[in-house]
């Protein structure tokens, strides 16, 4: 694949490396959904982390060439570098349990080789209904049609 | 499923007749014929059994399938008419496209909502 082209070999490099270090990690927000069959658009892959002070994350990024930013004034904290700059930091999900709750019913999903799980299009509603940003009310209705056309297809291929 | 003239035009020069003979014997009118809406699960219509018979071959004899792209836009058209059938109101855009999304790896999905938002982005500047 073009080595520009969006979430290649550099990207999937970094999730690989991810779970080789054993760092806990769930992909959420809009691109989990889009994961998922909702047909959504989104500008970066979030990921939520379990605990930010693992080890293996600095290991991981080390690996594709990538830097951890700390926290800058109101900034969050982030990544840096051509391999991991697609991929935001995400410290808290708002109307969410905790990481080791969520983790239990998020979708395992296998993405260009690479098992990593994914929260589900539900908690990704629940979590956008606590969040009421004008950006998240603008999507609730994909989300939703979204569910009804994925449990339409799991009656379908029973 | 639809009517194969070449299938029909064969199996009539087999038997020394003419697609417009065997037509006429069977009373149909050519463009009537033609267009006939045919369907798997439904019986076969008048025409195309009188037709068969003239020629001594079952109807499946000159039908053909329906080419595997049609087959499936047609399961895409009939599963979306059950999510709406069951929740009235929803956007038959948003539920298309994720049965069309489903269809692809999980990885490629990605790839698209992100090249979209890339776009949206040449577009804005």
């Amino acid at each position: 694949m073009h080595e520009n082209a969006i979430f290649s070999k550099r990207e999937i490099s970094f999730l690989k490396e991810l779970t080789r270090n054993h760092v806990e990690f769930m992909i959420v927000g809009l691109s989990a959904a889009a994961l998922q069959g909702a047909p959504v658009v989104t500008q970066d892959v979030d990921l939520w982390f379990k605990d930010l002070n693992d080890p293996g994350i600095l290991k991981a990024l080390k690996k594709v060439d990538g830097v951890f930013v700390s926290s800058i004034s109101q900034n969050p904290p982030m990544f840096a570098g051509d391999s991991v700059k697609l991929f935001d930091i995400v410290v808290h999900m708002h109307g969410l349990n905790s990481f080791k709750e969520e983790a239990k019913s998020a979708e395992k999903m296998k993405l260009a080789g690479v098992l990593i799980l994914v929260l589900p299009l539900a908690r990704i509603i629940k979590s956008k209904q606590a969040l009421g940003r004008p950006k998240d009310k603008m999507v609730m209705r994909v989300l939703k049609d979204a569910i009804r056309a994925k449990d339409e297809k799991k009656t379908n291929d029973r | 499923m639809k009517l194969s003239p070449e299938k029909l035009r064969h199996l009539c020069k087999k038997r020394g007749l003419t697609l417009s003979g065997v037509l006429r014997k069977a009373r149909v009118s050519r463009s009537a014929f033609y267009s006939l809406p045919l369907k798997e699960d439904t019986v076969f219509p008048r025409s195309v059994r009188v037709v068969a018979d003239l020629l001594g071959v079952s109807p499946s004899a000159f039908l053909e399938e329906e080419s595997e792209a049609i087959r499936k836009a047609r399961l895409l058209a009939r599963n979306v008419a059950k999510v709406a059938a069951k929740y009235p109101g929803i956007d038959l855009d948003n539920v298309r496209h994720t049965f069309l999304l489903l269809e692809e790896y999980p990885v490629v999905r990605l790839r698209r909502a992100l090249t979209r938002a890339r776009k949206c982005n040449i577009l804005k500047t």
